[in-house]
């Protein structure tokens, strides 16, 4: 479906900035804020990340894994799906809808390695399939999404910068520690990496992006979106948040029965 | 989901997930049982595929999210309606629009006379689904009759999205593996992996020819025989018509065949047919036509004009009655050149064999029970009568071999491993000798083309019996074959734990830049 985003059930599901960071009255109960809900939020997108590194898949299935995680949580609550079990789940639905598996004793046998002694973490085979049969449901068994690698690759090459790829690829890996795949259309996440890493560069694409016709306004809305997040949360690239910083909201989510 | 009745084995008028009242099994197919089912929320009757969870702990069935997740996309009226899914008692339970019968039944009926312009309108509805889909970027990668559905209106539509995926990214490698062999394209029998749309639309061409023939049009019994029915009919290629064709993985040479004038092969076609046929079974896939061209052609707007669907002949159903009023006469008024006999034993063919399960897999592809043991009795009687050296079927491509499934795959697999390995570089050249001779005896007109007749003078049942002893010989000393990157319906069938973890380690992992897959 590489044609047709618009066609597409990604397009028909975007939701209003509004729409994505509500937190359910389950955690709400629990104590849980805003601030704290997309705390979990970018913790299990790193470890989700972490571990898809562990199984090494295409960082086309990490992106459609986290997309699975951040969808889930727009509908149900963090107390009654555990965020810890939901994060692998993903990963395991999303290797087989972009056709590369990964079996889940391997998730298993790899959560086991990465988490050590932290058995809040720790999953069977069976919790994994049952999860991923939850999941269909609450994704309303829509699966396809997009991507803005695709049109990133595009973009680039049109505008004659593919010298900046490596870095604008980077930020739109970091994209996904956000809610922006729910709400921008792919093409216009990719348009806003490029304008951060055209700026940071010094390249001057000024007039190319004013042949392009697109709404300049959401662009930059989109790369102040992704600024403000690299300066309010810094999060390590390869060890995610710090400890301190998410284990007492972690705490406050209840652990597997 | 709240659990409603008991066990869910009976059929009868349990209620599933409280909404859907539960009628007769129409089939079991290779990852579950269908069955039919009224839906209470709006009265209509739907069919409701149980998804098995696998026993090798691998979750939610692979072919069934195949397709779903494609389904969900695709939303046109020739596309069958994926309606909902849920999972009730641990099964994933997929509700799909309720059809009544599918375009074999419709081809293998003989008391169907199937009028040109009923061919145009099956076939102009086929393409319209595969337009559609080529559109969204999706290959079904499974065309056959009998996955194309017939609704209560007439309306034919595509089905089985289990092996369908998306494609138009380059440099992603697809297995070869795909389609029924008989609806195989000349580039995936030659190993490509590397594909596009066009495997769709030879595969719809094979269709277009057997809704003319009234029988499969190019019933090849292993890979090289089927390229060896290709070139049969339609020469062999030259590399001016396919530059591309030497560079493919299993290509082989083959002897020089010119084609006989396609008329020969089909004499009751319009001359509007016969010229979009031979597009469609263009040897470049680059050159051969898309679906939408095909639509374009004049084969559609010259007279006559399709069939309406509600109007379209439809095979008797269960519980009709009447079966046998149509006199066999009607045969003759229609483009049936086949004469009954050789129509019935043909029916009867898959017996007990993994085809027929998979046929099974769908209710709508059931044909009526009833008539089916008709023929089935017909059948026996008939074969009884024909002495076992000479298969005239055979001759006559009529041969009741079972139609070739996916699950024949397997058997492929090892002979292809038998074909490239240089270790075996003997044994190919035994087979390929062996193979091409097993043809030339009983296509007596290649005969001639064929110097190496050494075995010609065997009775024809020992050939495939020794062919099948030469390879289990073998099994053993051949090493497994590679693990393919892109896990087929069959490696999930046969969930081999090993190789997968061998695939997974495989798999690619780039830090930076990778080619991603279509947007």
């Amino acid at each position: 479906m590489a044609a047709n985003f618009w066609a597409s059930s990604h397009s028909k599901q975007q939701l209003d900035p509004e729409e994505v960071d509500v937190v359910p009255a389950a955690d709400r109960e629990r104590g849980i804020t805003t601030e704290e809900f997309r705390l979990v939020k970018i913790h299990m997108s790193s470890h989700i990340w972490r571990l898809a590194q562990q199984v090494k898949v295409r960082q086309r299935v990490i992106a459609t894994a986290i997309t699975y995680f951040r969808r889930v949580y727009t509908r149900k609550s963090m107390t009654e799906y555990d965020p810890r079990l939901v994060a692998p789940a993903c990963l395991y639905l999303a290797s087989k809808v972009e056709e590369s598996t990964v079996q889940a004793r391997l998730l298993v046998f790899y959560i086991k390695k990465m988490c050590g002694p932290d058995d809040k973490y720790r999953f069977e085979i069976k919790d994994i399939l049952e999860m991923e049969m939850k999941l269909l449901e609450a994704l309303d068994y829509y699966l396809v999404v997009y991507h803005p690698y695709r049109p990133l690759l595009h973009l680039l090459q049109n505008a004659g910068i593919t010298d900046l790829t490596q870095f604008a690829w980077g930020l739109v890996n970091d994209t996904y520690k956000m809610d922006l795949i729910l709400i921008y259309p792919p093409y216009m996440i990719a348009l806003a990496c490029i304008y951060i890493a055209s700026v940071l560069k010094d390249k001057d694409t000024t007039s190319w992006f004013e042949e392009l016709r697109v709404d300049m306004n959401i662009v930059k809305n989109i790369s102040m979106e992704i600024l403000d997040f690299y300066e309010t949360y810094k999060v390590d690239p390869q060890r995610g948040l710090s400890d301190e910083k998410i284990s007492p909201v972690m705490n406050k989510l209840p652990t597997k029965a | 989901m709240s659990n409603g009745g008991g066990g869910d084995e009976d059929a009868g008028t349990k209620r599933v997930a409280d909404r859907y009242l539960k009628r007769e099994v129409l089939g079991e197919g290779t990852y579950g049982v269908v069955f039919k089912a009224i839906d209470t929320k709006t009265g209509v009757t739907v069919a409701i595929k149980r998804i098995r969870l696998g026993k090798y702990k691998e979750g939610v069935n692979f072919t069934a999210l195949r397709e779903i997740k494609l389904l969900k996309e695709l939303k046109d009226p020739n596309i069958i309606e994926l309606i909902d899914a849920f999972p009730y008692k641990g099964n994933l339970h997929l509700v799909f629009e309720f059809m009544e019968t599918d375009l074999e039944a419709v081809i293998r009926d003989r008391n169907i006379v199937l009028s040109p312009a009923d061919i145009k309108s099956y076939i102009q509805m086929m393409l319209k689904g595969l337009s559609f889909c080529h559109k969204k970027w999706v290959l079904h990668r499974d065309m056959k009759p009998n996955n194309l559905l017939i609704g209560a209106e007439g309306q034919l539509k595509l089905g089985d999205f289990g092996l369908a995926r998306i494609f138009g990214s380059p440099e992603r490698n697809f297995t070869h593996q795909v389609f029924a062999r008989w609806y195989r394209a000349p580039e995936l029998l030659f190993g490509t992996k590397q594909y596009g749309s066009a495997v769709d639309v030879w595969a719809a061409g094979c269709i277009f020819a057997e809704l003319l023939l009234r029988r499969p049009f190019l019933q090849g019994s292993s890979d090289i025989d089927q390229l060896g029915k290709i070139f049969a009919a339609f020469g062999t290629p030259k590399s001016s018509q396919w530059p591309d064709m030497v560079y493919l993985p299993d290509y082989v040479e083959y002897q020089f065949v010119s084609a006989p004038p396609l008329r020969s092969l089909f004499p009751m076609a319009s001359d509007d047919a016969l010229d979009l046929l031979s597009k469609m079974f263009t040897y470049d896939p680059k050159a051969r036509i898309t679906a939408q061209q095909a639509l374009e052609h004049r084969y559609f707007s010259s007279v006559p004009a399709p069939t309406k669907p509600a109007l379209l002949p439809r095979p008797k159903l269960k519980g009709d009655s009447g079966n046998d009023k149509i006199p066999d006469l009607n045969l003759q008024g229609g483009p049936v050149v086949l004469s009954p006999p050789r129509k019935l034993r043909r029916v009867s063919a898959p017996d007990g064999t993994e085809s027929n399960i998979h046929r099974a897999e769908k209710a709508e592809e059931i044909p009526p029970t009833g008539l089916r043991r008709h023929t089935d009795e017909n059948m026996s009687s008939q074969s009884s009568r024909i002495p076992m050296s000479v298969d005239v079927g055979v001759v006559f491509g009529t041969r009741p071999a079972p139609r070739p499934t996916l699950n024949s795959a397997d058997k492929s697999r090892l002979k292809r491993k038998l074909d490239m390995d240089p270790d075996f570089g003997l044994v190919r050249h035994f087979v390929l000798v062996w193979t091409m001779s097993f043809e030339c005896c009983l296509l007596g007109h290649y005969a001639a083309r064929h110097p190496t007749l050494i075995l010609s003078s065997l009775p024809a049942y020992y050939m495939p019996r020794r062919l099948a002893t030469t390879y289990s010989m073998l099994a053993h000393v051949i090493p497994p074959p590679p693990p393919e990157e892109e896990l087929s319906h069959d490696d999930f069938g046969e969930f081999d734990e090993e190789v997968n973890e061998e695939t997974m380690r495989n798999a690619e992992w780039s830090e930076g830049l990778e080619p991603a897959n279509p947007e």
